[in-house]
C-alpha cells in the first residue's frame, strides 16, 4: 500500500475564514452619511461673531485671510501679506492697504455668501501664480 | 450617463444629479434652480460658461461646486 493515513488536523485559520465568508455571504452594507458643510467650514475657517478667520487655500500655498460680514450682502474680504505674484496681477489695484500688511480685496461684484467669496479669492490667487 | 454631486458652496447642501452627453452648465443650474450661481470644479479651475458642456469635463461621481457670482473689481467700479 502506497498511502498511509496520518489522521486529521485542523485547517489553518485563513482557510476557515475564507470558507466561512463564502457560507455567510456579504453582510448588509452601511450607508455612510456625507458631511454637508459650507465651503468655509470645509476649508477650516473659524467664525467668531461676524468675523471669519482662516486661509485662502490654493495649490500654490495657503494665504492668511479675514472676513467681516456686516450684513447679508455686505461682506469684506481681507488678505494678509499678498505675495509678489498677487501684487503683479492685473487686479492688484483692487487691493486696498488697511495697515499692518492687511489688504481689503475689493469686490466689483459681491458674492452673496462668504464661501463664494473665498472661492473667488482662491481662484484669483491661482490665476496670479499661473499668469 | 454620469452622476455628479453639486455642492452649493454657501450652505454645503449636496445635490445629486445625473447628466447626459451635451448637458451644459446652464442646464444644470436651471434644473437645480440655482439662479445667479456659477459652476466650477473648484478654486483651481475656471468657472464653466453657461453654454459649456459639463459632461465632457467631469468624471462619473465627481463633486463640483456652485457658488454665487463674484468678481474682484476696481474700487471705482464698485458701489
Amino acid at each position: 500500500m502506497r498511502i498511509k493515513d496520518l489522521g486529521n488536523r485542523p485547517a489553518p485559520a485563513s482557510i476557515l475564514e475564507l470558507f466561512s465568508r463564502v457560507v455567510r455571504g456579504r453582510g448588509p452594507s452601511i450607508q455612510v452619511q456625507r458631511r454637508q458643510v459650507p465651503y468655509w467650514q470645509e476649508r477650516r475657517w473659524t467664525l467668531n461673531g461676524n468675523r471669519y478667520t482662516g486661509t485662502y487655500q490654493t495649490r500654490y500655498g495657503a494665504f492668511a485671510g479675514d472676513i467681516a460680514q456686516h450684513g447679508a450682502n455686505d461682506i469684506e474680504f481681507f488678505l494678509y501679506m499678498p505675495s509678489d505674484e498677487i501684487r503683479r496681477h492685473s487686479h492688484w489695484v483692487c487691493f486696498q492697504h488697511r495697515g499692518n500688511d492687511w489688504y481689503l480685496v475689493h469686490m466689483g461684484r459681491c458674492p452673496k455668501d462668504v464661501s463664494s467669496g473665498i472661492l473667488t479669492i482662491e481662484r484669483l490667487i491661482t490665476e496670479a501664480f499661473e499668469s | 450617463m454620469k452622476r455628479l454631486s453639486v455642492v452649493v458652496a454657501g450652505t454645503g447642501q449636496i445635490r445629486d444629479i445625473e447628466i447626459q452627453t451635451g448637458t451644459t452648465a446652464g442646464d444644470v443650474l436651471n434644473q437645480l434652480a440655482l439662479k445667479d450661481y456659477l459652476l466650477s470644479k473648484g478654486p483651481n479651475d475656471p468657472f464653466f460658461a453657461a453654454a459649456e458642456s459639463v459632461y465632457d469635463k467631469v468624471k462619473d461621481g465627481e463633486k463640483i461646486f456652485a457658488s454665487t457670482k463674484a468678481e474682484v473689481g476696481e474700487p471705482a467700479l464698485c458701489g
